[in-house]
């Protein structure tokens, strides 16, 4: 061989090795949580404003039996016989859920989402089968957790866990029983146990309310969501965080919180939102009256809009007269100039985006099979959160008012978007292609600008500090929608006008919810 | 020595044999979603020394059905999926036993129906080396050749593979070794048989979060499964004609399923079994011009198109 020919191949050989030497496959995710040990007990929790109950007493919960009882000393044995022979699995389970509670089930919730995030598929003829409750584990499965679906369930799933931890404070503060690594020096403290008194157990409550919320909202998964309901309780049991009297009062307590909010939530219109074929040719004929082009689907086959009475639904902060006069304001005509001259914006960004334009559409897409873009703002939120070492009940209410106002934010956008039934981009010029998935619904007001500007304002009342990198962010979510070819420029302007307006309300009731 | 389905003739017509033997390099043809859209390097041809040979090949790959997972079906949002793909490529003798290889296609993709917007750039580079490791008679109707082939390859833009199945790529990067035996017969057929593995490297999104496998991610960053893939080639080889018959299959190791209705993802599990028939012809009067044309058919897959491709190409060589 030529001197060459060892060079050429030495040197080839280098450049694969450093190649697969190079490829590093782990995958670091994001949001890693360490122990939480919360930076306040927030021992008046149990005051604070409730949202669905009537007062934090409403469910009872007997006191406890005295920590001198036999039963009680029964209970601390029991926990250190079962410390003594602990797996590896439990520990690790231990280590994930000191995590913090509300961070953990917000992960799952998002992870539901993603999994549940699908539109049925059609049928041979070209029609759309419609998910069914009763039958979730069919095809198309139930539920499609498209954006209003993905907003309400965020929300109803934070409040009850509002709900029922602000219950169990009150109780904790009430019967002020330390937790068994306090009890018992011989009880090992494998998470950060405080000051907060264990009965009834906070994790407990949270699993309890957890589960019953998220099996009725996602009942195919009721498997996953009844062993993470139970991993965190027996985590809380072996950290010597809780005994079993403790976990028995809070997985009470949370089911019956849980079974107030899941009241409100069967009776909130969401049954109806779908609609029927009837209405569906209602709203067209509506906007045709009106002189303008009304929205068509543009799936192959077309299909049914996307929950077009959402906008009809229960919100959290607002009644349905403040829906109404918080609406925005009617779209261009699209017979108008303004309106050739948004089309004619959005044909030159299309045709003109830059790899930085591309990345921010597809940054921001949250469409099909993903969190949706009230899951993309929990997922912001949860860092700000864990970062502020906020307790079990201040988390709650953050994630609470959060997603009460993005799910605010989903009724007023498709009262609005439904209400004027406007064209797509794509609708009214067909040379215009998008860079990400088109949603199935009328354009105006954009719902990630309505989402985005709800969130950003709440969170930045909740780390002020953050305030404007949270505008940044709304500011930045909204104009994807215009790079990747699906909104015009006033869908994103209004909507995120609309979201400042919607938010105001969940702030005003954050003002008064007597949490300093 | 040259070695080549044709190396009886390469004595006596040695420029001939050279652009046709070095020319087969072939980009194999396209099978959706691309994971390994780049040439294959599966071949048992190599360059004489010193000898270059260089060119351009053009592939139309379209399908409408594809397999959801296991589920085969059209979707009315793409209707069919077009991949054209123009690949410059080039191979070089350092000797007759050790050769070079580069390719980088640029490549377009569109959909016939619904909205999605086309795609078009430059892809991945791919740098090979391929060592004939050992020529020793076999019976006494042919000869028998081992070789390796280990390669890389590598995206030369920073296209986003997060818009399957109109991503130009998976913008990953890619080390592959591949061990090939041929057994070359007298009378100008041959026999193939080859393997290879590809380890991927990691693919960044602009996104912070996706679920793909049953899992939610909160990363930017995707795992790639590593990809084996095993052909066997029937061949036929004259002085001016070489005809292979190719039957390759790509096991994806790893990575999740589409789901019911939902697109594509860069890190799926892709496998498919395709058939290849290709016609490389060097011209008679011009013997440093070699001519490709092929058609392949993807038979059976999972997370892929059902691809018909067509090929055509046109290679030049000549000794520096």
């Amino acid at each position: 061989m030529s001197r060459l020919a060892r060079i050429a191949r030495a040197a080839a050989l280098a450049v694969v090795a450093t190649t697969v030497i190079s490829c590093d496959r782990s995958i670091t995710q994001t949001e890693q949580l360490p122990s939480l040990v919360a930076s306040s007990l927030d021992a008046s929790a149990g005051s604070w404003k409730m949202i669905v109950l009537s007062a934090p007493n409403q469910v009872a919960v007997p006191a406890p039996a005295s920590i001198t009882s036999d039963a009680y000393r029964l209970e601390l044995a029991a926990i250190k016989s079962a410390q003594r022979v602990m797996t590896a699995a439990q520990r690790e389970r231990i280590a994930h859920w000191s995590g913090g509670g509300v961070l953990r089930w917000d992960q799952v919730l998002r992870g539901l989402v993603a999994r549940y995030n699908l539109p049925p598929a059609p049928r041979a003829g070209g029609s759309y089968p419609v998910p069914d409750a009763s039958n979730p584990f069919a095809d198309p499965a139930f539920p499609f957790a498209n954006p209003p679906y993905a907003a309400r369930a965020y929300s109803f799933v934070a409040v009850a866990q509002y709900e029922a931890l602000k219950a169990a404070w009150f109780y904790k503060f009430q019967y002020n029983r330390p937790s068994p690594a306090r009890v018992d020096a011989d009880v090992r403290a494998l998470m950060p146990v405080s000051e907060l008194p264990a009965y009834p157990s906070e994790d407990a409550v949270m699993a309890g309310a957890s589960v019953a919320m998220l099996q009725a909202l996602f009942p195919a998964a009721v498997e996953e969501i009844t062993r993470r309901g139970a991993d965190q309780r027996e985590a809380a049991l072996l950290s010597g965080k809780a005994s079993s009297s403790d976990l028995a009062a809070g997985l009470a307590l949370g089911r019956a919180v849980a079974a107030q909010v899941l009241a409100r939530m069967s009776t909130d219109g969401t049954a109806a939102a779908v609609g029927t074929p009837m209405q569906w040719a209602a709203l067209a004929d509506s906007a045709r009256a009106r002189g303008e082009i009304p929205w068509i689907s543009l799936d192959g086959p077309a299909r049914p809009p996307m929950l077009p009475n959402f906008g009809a639904v229960l919100s959290w902060a607002m009644t349905s007269a403040d829906v109404v006069a918080a609406r925005p304001k009617a779209p261009f005509s699209t017979s108008s100039a303004e309106m050739q001259a948004e089309l004619a914006e959005v044909r030159r960004t299309v045709k003109g985006l830059t790899r930085e334009q591309r990345a921010i559409a597809l940054k921001w897409n949250d469409g099909a099979g993903t969190y949706a873009p009230p899951g993309h703002w929990n997922d912001i939120a949860a860092e700000y959160i864990r970062d502020a070492q906020f307790s079990e009940v201040r988390a709650a209410r953050a994630f609470a008012l959060l997603n009460m106002a993005m799910h605010d934010a989903s009724v007023g956008c498709w009262e609005a978007k439904f209400r004027y039934f406007s064209p797509r981009p794509s609708q009214l010029d067909p040379s215009i292609r998008t860079e990400i998935g088109l949603p199935n619904f009328p354009a105006y007001p954009s719902g990630h600008s309505t989402f985005s500007a709800a969130a950003a304002n709440v969170l930045g009342y909740l780390f002020p500090g953050a305030a404007p990198t949270f505008k940044a962010m709304s500011d930045q979510a909204g104009m994807s929608r215009m790079y990747g070819g699906i909104h015009f420029r006033n869908d994103i302007v209004e909507g995120s006008a609309h979201g400042d307006r919607i938010a105001a309300f969940t702030i005003r009731f954050a003002q008064g919810d007597r949490a300093p | 020595m040259c070695v080549g389905p044709h190396s009886s003739h390469t004595r006596a017509a040695p420029w001939r044999t050279i652009a046709l033997a070095l020319c087969t390099a072939a980009s194999l043809a396209v099978a959706w979603p691309a994971a390994l859209r780049a040439q294959s390097m599966d071949d048992a041809i190599f360059m004489d020394r010193r000898v270059l040979c260089a060119g351009l090949l053009y592939t139309r790959e379209q399908w409408s059905e594809y397999w959801e997972g296991s589920r085969k079906r059209t979707s009315g949002n793409i209707g069919d999926v077009t991949t054209q793909q123009a690949t410059w490529m080039g191979a070089y003798g350092v000797t007759d036993r050790l050769n070079l290889l580069a390719s980088l296609p640029y490549v377009w993709t569109r959909v016939s129906q619904g909205v999605l917007q086309r795609q078009s750039g430059s892809q991945d580079i791919s740098l090979g080396v391929k060592y004939n490791a050992l020529s020793t008679p076999l019976t006494s109707v042919g000869t028998l050749h081992v070789i390796g082939v280990a390669a890389v390859s590598m995206p030369t833009t920073d296209y986003s593979p997060d818009f399957m199945p109109l991503s130009i790529g998976t913008a990953s990067r890619r080390a592959t070794a591949r061990g090939l035996l041929s057994f070359q017969s007298h009378r100008g057929w041959y026999l193939n048989g080859s393997a290879a593995y590809t380890r991927r490297g990691n693919v960044r999104l602009d996104r912070v979060a996706y679920f793909t496998n049953d899992q939610l991610v909160l990363s930017n960053e995707v795992a790639m499964p590593d990809v084996r893939e095993t052909a066997i080639t029937l061949g036929y080889a004259r002085p001016n004609l070489v005809v292979p018959i190719v039957l390759t299959n790509q096991v994806t190791l790893g990575g999740g399923d589409i789901r019911r209705q939902d697109m594509p993802f860069v890190s799926n599990r892709m496998n498919f079994t395709r058939m290849d028939a290709r016609v490389q012809y060097t011209l008679p009067k011009l013997p440093g011009v070699v001519l490709h044309a092929g058609v392949s058919r993807v038979l059976n897959g999972r997370n892929v198109g059902q691809g018909t491709t067509v090929m055509a190409g046109l290679l030049l060589a000549g000794k520096l």
